[in-house]
């Protein structure tokens, strides 16, 4: 069976600066990674990467072992690779339902009839129901990462690249979204990639996690694993954890 | 000298022409409001619209189909639209979007003086005109051509029908939310050079029925789109850019002015009230009336 | 064989250079300056154009001038607008080296292409724009072969005088030439007496004339005279049939636009009933060149010359007979033959550019008319004649 999700020897330039330099990333069925580095790591550059945002100077990406080398961001999305964003990409004078509606019209399929249905399943799990009609610029921070996110889960979708979903984020929302991630990896065996610093998160969800630092992989393993190494702790988490 | 009765006939016949006015507004920033670019052709597209309208009715359809007329040529310069972006302007926002607005402009400005070329080249530079059969419509106690009359219903009809298609189709969503996020709808599976393109054809197609329902009225010839744009232009910046309200409000707004300030002012200076307001705006509320208050999506 | 080819090559190309430089280096170059694009008046100017066109063909089919010099006619676009018009005046002295510049239909773009004029020293013939200061300003280089406003109001009074009118609304673009003409008739009006004159100025570029046209509605005139110029003028027939003004209250067009093929097809159905300036009717006799031209035109156009075509024929001959009178193509001796010699142009009566009096210097002018369409669809050439009015021409 071919990998989920597969980055062969990424590289990507930005005039002098090597953001990705020689990423490869191997992320199985099911599993959920964890994506750790210090800022300016390369980690959303990555994620660009990986969903079309930027096409890569050199290597591939392979969703399921099928390469998407010249597909355009919305052809990846339709491929069921969904992703977030670090500052949330919603459309703000549309409600909240409009924005659900949005994320699932084009890439609904025979089998997920009209909507309706997942629109009050995402109310309820996010408990915005009572917001519905509420414009999306009218929401908090916590409630827009949440819509994001259930945006996202409108229609099932094999593999998810999360950036940053927890940061500054209350904690009752918080759990909301490890709820949402769990449950969505259990019933529809999702794999996840999940950037972010907080690692007491990282633990919970992460059996494995990939370090970035100045572009390259520095290391893979479990959290405990490479939280042991010198040079993670020198380049990362030693500052993390002060 | 100021009876009411001309009071109330200028009232009229601003408001009509106004509402025609906002048709071409309408297109002008509805392009803005989805691709961040302006199209600076689209009297070009007016003047297609005629063209086609003048065409239909004189050499194929007859005088009596002239209202089967004015949504063929509407469609028509709605494929033609369609060709424009995809030939285009779909290669310039392929590329990132630098310095996608002054491609833009200046595709759209080469465009402009080729289509006037083009329609001298093909009709000369004569002006035409479709006729009319209808009679003269009593609009309150004024007298109105009923090409006018008519050009005003099927203005509203395009404006309701444009407002359901935003609110209550699969494809007004898209458009609405690509006019929000481009980079949100790409997330969501959209694809977002195809939305363009749709919104460039209706965008144009607005001004085409603009051309169709006015050629009676303004008569047809190559440079017939040139003043509509211009009150296009300025009704955008009084309305303020992106907002279709705006343009609506502005639209009539604009067509009052102009009517009050050339029957009670100085006939001689119609053309300036308009330049005048957008003036005022500029210096008090530059984003427009109803206009956003940043740019960004 | 090879030898052969070569040597024929040759001699064609040593022909050419014999027989065909020093033929175009003797050609006389005459310019016209004439609105071939909006916001100008196109028709018009393609009119003149025309008549131009087939007047150097007549006179270079003649054998020419000077004894066998051809004309070659260098035609420039002013757009109606003034600093094209110069523009192209410029480039038709300076690059083109012409001897004349006839044409000009829209005044402003006379009296601008007549600032320069005075410098360069070519002389200009406006043809068919009418605004005083053309010739009142006494250039030597300016010379003109068409009514002028006062001429043209004369006919006007003596319409309302015939008529009875006692109110005159205006509806004037302001240009040179609108504002020229309503101001003259205010000016005339106010001599005569007994009348009551409202001016209504528009913006040339204003497409919606209909606040314009309410107010002369409500100013309840007996007739309204319209001063507008090409798309304007049209405009305004089809907007004052809406607001019910026409066919109610007669209307006068200033110039002779209802002439033209065009007119009926613009206003099948509201176009009878007008009343217009023109200043050429059939009934009128030609001359034996006027008549030889008209019948060249028809053949190639088929249909009949109007003022405009007569006019730029008219021109073309003027020039040729001048050159040949003063044996040089020298402007200066140009203009002095001009002022002094007597010219056959399209109509019987003979032509002439005296230094007379206010806008009457260096200045001819046809018979002027006013023509009615009494019927839908009808033949300029039938219209009734109104007015026959022949300009009075102060005597210095
Ligand atoms: N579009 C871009 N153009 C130029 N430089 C960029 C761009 N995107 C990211 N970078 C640079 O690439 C480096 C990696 O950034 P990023 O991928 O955002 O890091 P992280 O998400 O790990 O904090 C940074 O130095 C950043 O400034
Ligand atoms: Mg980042």
């Amino acid at each position: 069976m071919p990998l989920a999700l597969e980055t062969i020897r990424l590289v990507k330039r930005f005039g002098g600066l090597l953001a990705a330099n020689d990423v490869s990333l191997a992320v199985e069925h099911g599993e959920i990674r964890g994506l750790i580095g210090p800022n300016g790591a390369g980690k959303t550059t990555l994620v660009n990467l990986v969903t079309g945002v930027h096409p890569p100077d050199m290597g591939d990406v392979k969703l399921g072992g099928q390469s998407l080398r010249g597909c355009a961001m919305h052809e990846i999305a339709r491929l069921g690779l969904v992703r977030s964003f670090q500052v949330t990409r919603l459309f703000g004078n549309m409600t909240v339902s409009e924005n659900l509606m949005t994320s699932f019209f084009a890439r609904r399929n025979r089998a997920t009839g009209d909507g309706t249905k997942q629109i009050g399943n995402m109310l309820e799990l996010t408990r915005l129901g009572p917001l519905a009609d509420t414009q999306a610029k009218k929401l908090s921070g916590g409630q827009r990462a949440l819509l994001q996110m259930a945006c996202g889960f409108m229609v099932p979708g094999s593999c998810y690249v999360l950036d940053e979903p927890f940061a500054g984020i209350n904690p009752v929302i918080k759990d909301a979204i490890i709820d949402m991630i769990v449950d969505v990896n259990r019933r529809h065996g999702a794999t996840f990639l999940v950037v972010s610093h907080e690692m007491a998160i990282v633990r919970r969800l992460c059996r494995q996690v990939t370090v970035m630092m100045e572009g390259r992989v520095a290391a893979q393993g479990t959290l405990d694993e490479v939280a042991r190494l010198p040079e993670v702790i020198a380049g990362y988490l030693g500052k993390a954890l002060e | 000298m100021f009876s009411t009765e001309l009071v109330v006939q200028t009232f009229i016949s601003g408001t009509m022409i106004g509402v025609l006015y906002a048709l071409m507004a309408l297109g002008i920033t509805f392009i803005y409001s989805i691709m961040r670019m302006i199209n600076w052709a689209m009297g070009e597209f007016y003047m297609i619209g005629s063209y086609l309208q003048y065409a239909l009715v004189a050499l194929l359809l007859g005088p009596d189909l002239w209202w089967l007329a004015i949504p063929i040529s509407a469609a028509g310069v709605f494929l033609f639209g369609l060709v424009v972006q995809w030939s285009l302007l779909k290669p310039i926002f392929r590329k990132p979007p630098e310095a996608r607005d002054d491609y833009a402009t200046v595709v759209t400005l080469a465009l402009l003086l080729l289509l006037r070329s083009l329609a001298t080249g093909l009709a000369g530079p004569n002006q035409f005109s479709p006729g009319s059969d209808l009679p003269v419509v009593m609009v309150g106690p004024l007298p109105m051509a009923g090409a006018r009359v008519a050009a005003f219903v099927f203005a509203l009809v395009a404006l309701v029908l444009f407002y359901l298609l935003l609110r209550y189709s699969w494809y007004g969503l898209a458009l609405r939310a690509t006019s929000q996020s481009r980079v949100g709808v790409q997330t969501a599976g959209i694809d977002v050079l195809g939305v363009d393109r749709i919104a460039f054809g209706i965008g144009v197609a607005l001004a085409g029925l603009a051309g169709a329902l006015l050629a009676p009225v303004f008569l047809v010839y190559p440079t017939n789109g040139l003043i509509t744009t211009v009150k296009g232009f300025e009704i955008v910046v009084i309305g303020g850019l992106g907002s279709i309200p705006g343009a609506l409000i502005a639209g009539v707004l604009l067509g009052l002015i102009e009517s009050f300030g050339a029957a009670f002012i100085d006939s001689a200076y119609q053309n300036i009230y308009g330049f005048a307001l957008v003036l005022l705006i500029l210096a008090l509320k530059p984003t427009g009336l109803l206009g956003e208050r940043g740019r960004e999506a | 064989m090879r030898g052969q080819e070569l040597l024929l090559a040759g001699a064609i190309v040593a022909g050419l250079a014999t027989a065909g430089l020093p033929a175009a280096a003797q050609d006389i170059g005459i310019g016209l300056v004439v609105p071939l694009s909006p916001p100008g008046d196109p028709v018009g100017g393609q009119l003149i154009r025309r008549g131009a066109e087939l007047g150097v063909e007549t006179v270079n089919a003649a054998g020419g001038v000077l004894g066998g010099r051809k004309f070659k006619l260098y035609v420039e676009d002013s757009q109606g607008k003034p600093e094209a018009g110069v523009a192209a005046y410029r480039r038709l002295v300076s690059e083109d080296k012409v001897v004349f510049v006839p044409g000009f239909f829209h005044s402003s773009v006379a009296i601008a292409a007549n600032e320069v004029a005075n410098e360069m020293g070519v002389p200009t013939m406006s043809l068919q724009a009418s605004a005083a200061d053309i010739t009142a300003k006494h250039y030597e280089v300016a010379f003109r072969t068409h009514v002028v406003d006062p001429v043209r109001v004369s006919a006007f009074m003596e319409f309302i005088k015939q008529k009875n009118f006692k109110r005159v609304s205006m509806i004037a673009e302001t240009t040179d030439y609108g504002i020229g003409i309503a101001d003259e008739t205010i000016a005339q009006a106010k001599k005569m007496g007994g009348i009551e004159v409202q001016k209504v100025p528009f913006d040339r570029t204003v497409t919606d004339l209909t606040p314009q046209l309410l107010q002369i509605k409500a100013f309840k005139p007996d007739l309204v005279i319209n001063i507008g110029v090409g798309q304007p003028l049209d405009l305004i027939i089809d907007q004052a049939t809406t607001i019910g003004l026409l066919p109610n209250t007669p209307m006068l067009v200033s110039y002779d636009a209802p002439v033209r093929p065009q007119y009926w097809k613009l206003h099948p159905k509201n176009g009878a009933g007008i009343y217009f300036i023109a200043y050429f009717s059939p009934k009128a006799p030609l001359s034996d060149i006027g008549a030889a031209f008209s019948k060249a035109y028809v053949g190639k156009y088929k249909e009949d010359p109007v003022y405009g075509a007569l006019n730029g024929f008219g021109a073309i001959e003027i020039i040729s007979q001048a050159i040949n009178a003063a044996k040089s193509t020298d402007p200066k001796a140009l203009i002095k033959t001009l002022e002094t010699g007597t010219f056959k142009s399209w109509p019987s009566n003979p032509v002439t550019f005296p230094r007379a009096k206010g806008v009457y210097w260096h200045n001819w002018s046809a018979p002027v008319l006013i023509l009615h369409y009494t019927k839908p669809m009808e033949d300029w050439k039938e219209a009734e004649v109104a007015v026959q009015y022949a300009p009075v021409v102060p005597k210095d």
